[in-house]
């Protein structure tokens, strides 16, 4: 597959369905965008507008997305249209019955964000007493009504230390996956930056490890998903695009309809109440630049650049303020 | 026998063709350009997406339940290769389909 290659319309939508929250997380990327949410009529004909586009599967986010009443009559309207729907919870509100309603309505895959295998830790980070538990339970009550779980965690400089107790942990809990995001520099997560953010080392070691936990372990699958493990000679050679996938295969949608390429990254490309979803895809200079990246910095000479294209372009936007410099967690030097 | 089996897609493989590509396939091809390395469909299962050339996606899109021979003859219609050649680019494909859970036969 050649490296600019992307499909022909998103194959999955990040869906912030909500910017609502019961959490006061201190990295969270939505706190500060709109709140304008538009009426259930108007989320269903998005749905159709994304399914008439091809997208295989929708993950709702937020916000916390079950603060959203209408989630569920939204999400069964997708999987009537033959789209996987997933989502992306902090657990609170997931009880037993809440669980089945879940699975009835379609959700095949839930993951909850746990940032720590140390309940106060967790608290402290997410902003709430008590929902370390509320996490925990989550998971059990997902796990028994058939749902698939994840445990998500944003590595930073609260859990750097803990991250075999985290993988300890999702293998207590029998869930599927446990995936890695990087710290992203975006919303708080930027003004906490000097306070949560790793150095480049810092990451090397934390993917090194990694990488080392899934070769042994083959009860869970861990995923990391960022392209910069290149340079350690981590490929995929099953992954069908080089680099980030953000605008490649995937897309973000904010709660009031606008479109952008990831929820990291805060350029606006379109509105999907308001334009046709392909044209935005195959049209947006934001998107096909994304897509055909010019290697900058110390990515010109670098060797790994043809796998991870400059790596994320989120964090490079966010602290450089130009998407093509080198991604700020790379600690390639010319010698690895 | 496994010469009667007919081949099935998973159902739950969600899977659609990419019709920029295909356009650029259909131009490779009549210029005899090398196009298999060209993705004209996607199939995604378990959250794995994979990508599929012109040949794989015609074989994909004859897994209905047809068998071997069915899937040849009509592939034959649309490729203009010799016969031996079709039949061992096909057994391949649906071995290596077989292995990611992607195609069952019975």
């Amino acid at each position: 597959m050649k490296s600019d290659w992307y499909a022909s319309s998103p194959v999955t939508i990040n869906w912030a369905v909500t910017n609502k929250c019961n959490f006061c997380c201190r990295h969270c990327y939505s706190r500060s965008d709109a709140s304008e949410e538009p009426e259930k009529q108007v989320l269903l004909d998005i749905v159709k507008k994304l399914s008439e586009a091809g997208v295989f599967s929708l993950n709702f986010g937020g916000g916390e997305p079950l603060l959203r009443k209408d989630l569920l009559e939204i999400a069964s309207y997708a999987s009537q249209l033959g789209i996987a729907v997933s989502m992306n919870s902090n657990g609170f509100l997931i009880d037993e019955k809440t669980a089945v309603e879940l699975r009835k309505a379609g959700f095949k895959k839930v993951g909850i964000s746990i940032d720590s295998p140390r309940p106060e830790t967790h608290d402290e980070f997410r902003g709430v007493r008590g929902c370390y538990q509320k996490a925990v339970a989550a998971l059990r009550h997902l796990k028994a009504a058939g749902i698939e779980t994840s445990i998500s965690s944003v590595i930073c400089r609260i859990n750097i230390k803990d991250i075999g107790g985290l993988i300890a942990l999702a293998r207590s809990l029998e869930v599927s996956y446990l995936n890695f995001h990087n710290f992203k520099c975006s919303g708080l997560g930027f003004t906490n930056k000097d306070e949560l953010d790793l150095t480049p080392e810092e990451w090397k070691e934390f993917y090194i490890y990694v990488a080392g936990q899934k070769a042994l372990i083959k009860d869970l699958h861990i995923s990391l998903e960022d392209p910069i493990i290149a340079s350690l000679g981590h490929k995929d050679s099953n992954a069908l695009v080089k680099g980030s996938v953000c605008g490649k295969l995937s897309l973000n949608i904010k709660s009031n309809g606008d479109i952008t390429p990831c929820g990291f990254i805060p350029i606006v490309v379109g509105n999907i109440i308001s334009d046709d979803l392909k044209k935005i895809w195959n049209n947006s200079p934001v998107l096909n630049k994304m897509r055909g990246k010019t290697p900058k910095g110390k990515c010109v000479s670098c060797d790994h650049y043809s796998d991870c294209l400059g790596g994320c372009t989120a964090r490079a936007l966010a602290l450089t303020g130009d998407m093509e410099n080198p991604d700020p967690h790379c600690w390639w030097n010319g010698d690895a | 026998m496994p010469g009667l089996n007919r081949f099935y897609r998973n159902p739950d493989a969600m899977w659609r063709e990419e019709d920029g590509p295909k356009e650029l396939v259909l131009q490779g091809l009549e210029q005899d350009r090398d196009v298999a390395d060209i993705g004209t469909s996607i199939v995604l299962m378990n959250g794995t997406i994979h990508s599929l050339n012109i040949l794989g996606t015609e074989i994909w899109k004859l897994c209905d339940g047809k068998m071997l021979d069915e899937i040849v003859s009509a592939l034959k219609d649309i490729f203009d290769v010799e016969q031996a050649i079709l039949e061992a680019d096909v057994n391949s494909f649906l071995a290596e389909m077989k292995g990611l859970g992607l195609v069952y036969e019975k």
